[in-house]
């Protein structure tokens, strides 16, 4: 076998194309081996000190695990069917039992969740803004001074690093409890993120328009404005009504330090009763999150068709 | 030869033009259109900016300037307590390392029930995603909240709310990772005589185990972004530590704390970039 393939003066036993493949194939067994051994062994010891940093022992959960059933017990809903949908009885109150009496604050409830709907789109059409802006002087391809396109890079980075409660957090500490501060706070963190965004599809746009504005002497804006903006329109009401959505989830969560929508209700139950109300606020951000995420993509598809928004 | 220029084309031209290409001049109702959104966006604008009470902005310059001088003007630095700081931020990172690695496991079990493909039993299949709906659509820092409710103020919470939400991303992603795989390779496989172990081995998990990874690395590095704001509702790590600084009126302690946040979330998404390019290729997605 081996005499078929030698063509070198010196063949013995350990020259021959089976052997050399063999002890290659051992050889990189072996350093697979090796390499899977010890990413084996750092994740055990990530994992151990993981527990123990965050004191996660098996004696701990075994008294947490049944306080969790027994919490999501008393929180469900008692419904009895037989009263499901009574209307106010003579005293002016739902019967125990009833739809009505679960969503005794249902009013109260429907208006704040109004109000978280109006802080995002309040924040993402201010966000959006500021992010096209923003995003015209980030791209690389776009930015009129590279240092002014590497300030905004930067600035962009820190908008979107720092999560939006807290700067809802901050905010509400300098404007005072109230939905503008979180109005504020998911503006900051959309820009970072839509920011980002847009400046990348800029970059990806094709120059050959800026080019052709440039040839007949328009200015830096009239570059953009003419050359890109038309490009890029597209892709960005997308994006932005995709974050639409993200700002929706984030203003019924700014309300936990104080910044106005849902959030403060929500904190508010869930912190002080431990009955069927934590359930009722629940279950409608989950449907109003819900409704507005299909809406918003039904919205998105019929913008741009199901094939580019992927 | 004359030049030609803009002062030559008399109003004449420019209505001889008009009529040979209407479509090229714009569409009077498209244009009315596009004007009447914008001026609509302009008044609700300005409406909700009036309906959030925006002149609060205007009555907070001196809060606000104090603050901001606070934040910049670090003070006392040798009593900051790093010790503590950086046990909040280790917290933090194991918090996000323990919940996904939990939500990982559910998610591998519940992601083959809620696939098309290997649950063929409509009501088991919609009863899993419409249980992974609740946990996604429940935000996480509202988990939390939740759990430290139940099994009281620490870490404990902030694990569970960790998996809880992890386990409703991963699980989606992974059944639709498993929807999407290339069936020619397990017919292949199985055309060979192998059993379903094998089948399993050599015609599935090569497919879906690069994705599964690459998605799990992903959710740890959002869950250590989301694990640091946990602590504000008791659910432990870093942000217990931002918020009790800041209920203090320490805001360049809590200025100093978000900037080794933000660094430590950078070299994280670093590291798993450098593990996700070592083990799955620039393919992995």
């Amino acid at each position: 076998m081996a005499s078929i393939t030698t063509n070198g003066p010196e063949h013995g036993a350990d020259r021959d194309p089976v052997s050399v493949f063999e002890r290659h194939r051992a050889q990189m067994i072996r350093d697979r081996m090796v390499v899977n051994v010890t990413l084996g062994v750092l994740f055990v010891a990530f994992l151990a000190w993981s527990v123990w940093i965050s004191r996660f022992t098996p004696d701990r959960l075994a008294t947490g695990i049944p306080r969790i059933f027994e919490y999501f017990g008393t929180v469900m809903p008692a419904l009895q069917w037989d009263v499901l949908f009574d209307a106010r009885n003579e005293a002016g109150r739902f019967p125990a039992g009833s739809i009505g009496y679960w969503y005794n604050d249902f009013w109260k409830y429907l208006r704040l969740i109004w109000e978280t709907i109006l802080m995002a789109l309040t924040a993402t059409i201010l966000g959006t803004g500021l992010a096209v802006v923003l995003s015209f002087l980030a791209a690389r391809n776009c930015t009129p001074f590279p240092w002014v396109g590497a300030a905004a890079r930067r600035f962009l980075e820190f908008c979107r690093g720092v999560p939006e409660i807290l700067f809802a957090l901050i905010l509400v500490f300098a404007v005072g409890i109230g939905p503008l501060a979180g109005v504020l706070a998911i503006t900051i963190h959309a820009t970072g993120a839509l920011g980002k965004l847009f400046s990348e599809v800029n970059e990806n746009a094709s120059m050959r328009p800026v080019d052709g504005i440039k040839a007949v002497g328009g200015s830096w804006f009239e570059q953009m404005r003419y050359g890109i903006l038309p490009q890029v329109l597209p892709n960005f009401t997308s994006y932005a009504l995709w974050r639409f959505e993200i700002n929706v989830r984030a203003s019924a969560v700014v309300g936990f330090v104080g910044a106005g929508g849902i959030g403060a209700e929500l904190s508010h139950t869930i912190s002080f009763y431990s009955d069927d109300r934590v359930t009722a606020v629940l279950l409608l951000v989950v449907l109003t999150v819900t409704i507005i995420d299909l809406l918003s993509e039904r919205a998105r598809h019929s913008l741009i068709g199901k094939e580019s928004l992927k | 030869m004359s030049t030609l220029t803009f002062h030559a084309i008399s109003d004449a031209d420019i209505a001889a033009a008009r009529k040979r290409h209407p479509k090229a001049f714009g569409d009077r109702f498209a244009t009315t259109l596009k004007a009447a959104s914008w001026a609509f966006i302009m008044v609700y604008l300005i409406w909700s900016l009036g309906f959030f009470e925006i002149g609060k902005l205007l009555n907070a310059s001196d809060r606000a300037w104090a603050l901001m001088t606070r934040m910049v003007i670090w003070q006392d630095m040798a009593t900051w307590q790093y010790a503590n700081i950086y046990k909040g931020i280790a917290q933090t990172i194991a918090m996000a390392f323990l919940g996904t690695l939990l939500g990982t496991i559910l998610a591998l079990a519940l992601a083959f029930f809620a696939a098309r493909n290997t649950m063929p039993v409509g009501v088991i299949r919609h009863a899993v995603r419409r249980m992974l709906d609740v946990f996604r659509g429940i935000d996480q820092i509202v988990w939390g909240l939740v759990f430290v409710r139940a099994v009281g103020l620490g870490p404990l919470a902030g694990v569970l709310a960790i998996f809880i939400s992890d386990t409703g991303n991963l699980a989606k992603l992974y059944s639709e990772a498993i929807e999407n795989i290339d069936r020619k390779q397990v017919e292949g496989v199985r055309a060979t005589g192998a059993d379903t172990g094998r089948i399993i081995r050599y015609g599935y998990l090569p497919q879906i185990l690069p994705v599964f990874i690459s998605l799990s690395l992903y959710s740890f590095e959002s869950s250590t972004r989301s694990a640091t704001i946990l602590g504000l509702v008791g659910a432990g790590g870093i942000g217990m530590i931002i918020i009790e600084r800041f209920r203090a009126g320490l805001f360049d302690q809590v200025a100093f704390v978000v900037l080794n946040v933000l660094v430590v979330i950078a070299v994280i998404d670093w590291g798993s970039g450098l593990i996700r390019k070592r083990f799955i290729g620039e393919r992995g997605h």
